[in-house]
């Protein structure tokens, strides 16, 4: 990758909600381009099997049967949530929904 | 001015009917107390996998089949990244490169003839929580998280919002009698998103998404009413960008929720956690052959047998009375009548007191006897409507329900002396009937068929009058 911009970085920070220091971009910028090169040098393999980059197990998925089993109580459930609100998880509104 | 042309969209989003969810063991069972459906796997908990469901395989591959779409044998799943409440994990598994269907097609009838609804493509993935949004809170509700889901994709191919609702029609119905899923509008089992577009040329105008509209109806209202918007925009000189509307039902109106995100945005890359599926021949072929009848040999089968169209598309709707109605195709009874007894008096009565047809003390051969009762006249409607409670809910034969009721069917014999009885108390309208009054029958007929209380087979009536009058 020849670079990665200031602005790719923020708009990656933003595509996982993440407010960026003014001081932290550029660190980011620097780790990230480093992560992204060595990604890039799967590109160097020649005649790589792409089936095997999809999934390098060689057996099929094994289906599951369709049953319902054992499932968690409500309370379990909203235990580790910040909010709760009855049976409900509480989450700040969603605006843009 | 050369004329817009609207061009159409449509993305549905039909739950499966499975027993448990996609991904995990926990009971698809939408609509119960929130947040006790759920296990870690539906909950994005570190370090939980995925299993796939068979039968939720099962279900898109028929709903694939009946698209008529050619099926991806070997697929895989993907990860859609976003960042959103709906879905703990931050991403949702689906398939983008190799959807379960591709290139398949639905077709509508239209104005001159029939049309081919293009199905780019039909593929899976799991349904998101649901979220119930207060004035400053969401509330999230585990239990829709990991449903498992068709999202059918059409081309661009619509162009009105009629052709937009008879495609909708048609896909309910082939995904409701194929058993892929029960196709809920309103409780949001089947959900419809449009992509809406106007332009005056070839070229496609600018594409703007509209959510959220919760009936085949207000699709056809959210298409007009963005046609119209968009038109008013271009004239006025604006210019449109790409965004996802929101369908408000109480103004009939599309809201703007967001400028659309880019398809990038979402980083797709293969779902690590589950291997290839692969479908065999045979499997397809076993799925194929497997299908229950769908709607468009039900509806052949039911106008041939003579039932109006106006009744077949009835029975067509409510897939209960069609299913009933199948179970005496080859009995050899009057479909006709069974057709307008159960759309008639039974569903009257099923609805009066909101009581399923499995329910009732109506069995088969209580139902068969009715149909050939009222077809050979031995009975008459008036007399079925007197009997439909008993029937309904009575261990007993027809007959004895008849006898039950002092409907106690007149013999030859006995319907002779009666006739003559009758045509010697009414001397005058005999004459009248001699003297070529026909009107005079009429009343004949009355006398008889109060004197036999209806128990008399109009048919014989008929036949003994005739030789008595013309001895």
């Amino acid at each position: 990758m020849d670079k990665l911009t200031r602005e790719q970085v923020m708009h990656v920070a933003y595509l996982a909600r993440i407010n960026l220091e003014e001081d932290d971009i550029e660190k980011y910028r620097v780790q990230l381009k480093k992560l992204i090169d060595d990604i890039d040098k799967i590109k160097d393999i020649k005649n790589y099997d792409e089936e095997f980059l999809i999934s390098p197990i060689e057996h099929n998925t094994n289906l599951r049967e369709d049953v319902v089993g054992q499932m968690l109580d409500y309370k379990e459930v909203i235990k580790n949530a910040p909010n709760s609100n009855g049976n409900f998880v509480e989450v700040p509104v969603m605006i843009n929904e | 001015m050369n004329e817009y042309k609207t061009t159409v969209g449509i993305e549905v989003h039909a739950e499966l009917k499975t027993k448990s969810k996609i991904f995990s063991n926990s009971a698809n069972n939408y609509g119960k107390m929130a947040n006790t459906c759920t296990n870690v796997i539906d909950l994005g908990y570190p370090g939980v996998l995925p299993t796939v469901n068979e039968k939720a395989i099962e279900l898109a591959l028929r709903a694939a089949l009946v698209l008529n779409c050619k099926i991806n044998k070997k697929m895989h799943f993907d990860r859609k990244n976003y960042f959103y409440p709906d879905n703990p994990k931050n991403y949702q598994i689906t398939q983008n490169r190799t959807p379960i269907g591709i290139n398949g097609y639905v077709e509508i009838n239209v104005k001159d003839g029939k049309k081919k609804i293009r199905i780019h493509d039909i593929h899976i993935e799991e349904d998101t929580c649901k979220s119930i949004h207060n004035k400053n809170k969401s509330m999230l509700d585990f239990n829709r998280a990991g449903i498992p889901l068709v999202e059918i994709v059409t081309e661009a191919d619509i162009n009105s919002s009629e052709e937009a609702m008879k495609y909708l029609e048609k896909l309910r119905e082939l995904l409701l009698y194929a058993d892929v899923s029960d196709c809920k509008i309103e409780e949001g089992s089947m959900r419809c998103d449009c992509n809406v577009s106007v332009s005056k040329t070839e070229k496609l105008g600018t594409k703007i998404e509209i959510k959220n509209i919760g009936s085949i109806t207000n699709v056809g209202v959210a298409i007009d009413y963005e046609t119209k918007r968009q038109i008013e925009l271009l004239e006025n000189k604006k210019n449109l960008k790409e965004e996802t509307r929101r369908f408000d039902d109480k103004t009939n109106s599309t809201i703007l929720m967001r400028i659309k995100e880019t398809g990038n945005d979402y980083r797709y890359f293969p779902e690590p956690d589950i291997p290839f599926i692969e479908l065999s021949d045979q499997y397809i072929k076993d799925v194929y052959n497997n299908l229950p009848m769908l709607a468009e040999e039900r509806r052949k089968i039911y106008l041939k047998s003579g039932i109006n169209e106006v009744n077949v598309q009835k029975i067509i709707q409510n897939r209960i009375i069609s299913d009933y109605l199948n179970r005496f195709i080859d009995k050899k009874i009057n479909l006709v009548i069974a057709s307008n007894l159960l759309l008639g008096d039974i569903a009257a009565y099923l609805n009066k007191y909101e009581i399923k047809i499995e329910n009732t003390k109506l069995t088969d051969d209580k139902f068969i006897d009715i149909v050939n009762y009222l077809d050979s006249q031995k009975i008459n409607s008036k007399v079925f409507k007197t009997i439909l409670d008993d029937i309904m809910e009575e261990d007993l034969s027809i007959d004895e329900i008849l006898e039950k009721n002092g409907f106690k069917e007149i013999n030859n014999e006995e319907l002779v002396d009666i006739i003559k009885d009758v045509l010697k108390n009414n001397e005058q309208s005999v004459n009248d009937y001699h003297a070529g009054n026909t009107r005079a029958i009429k009343y004949i007929m009355g006398q008889i068929m109060k004197e036999t209380k209806g128990n008399a087979n109009p048919k014989n009536i008929n036949l003994i009058l005739e030789d008595l009058l013309n001895k």
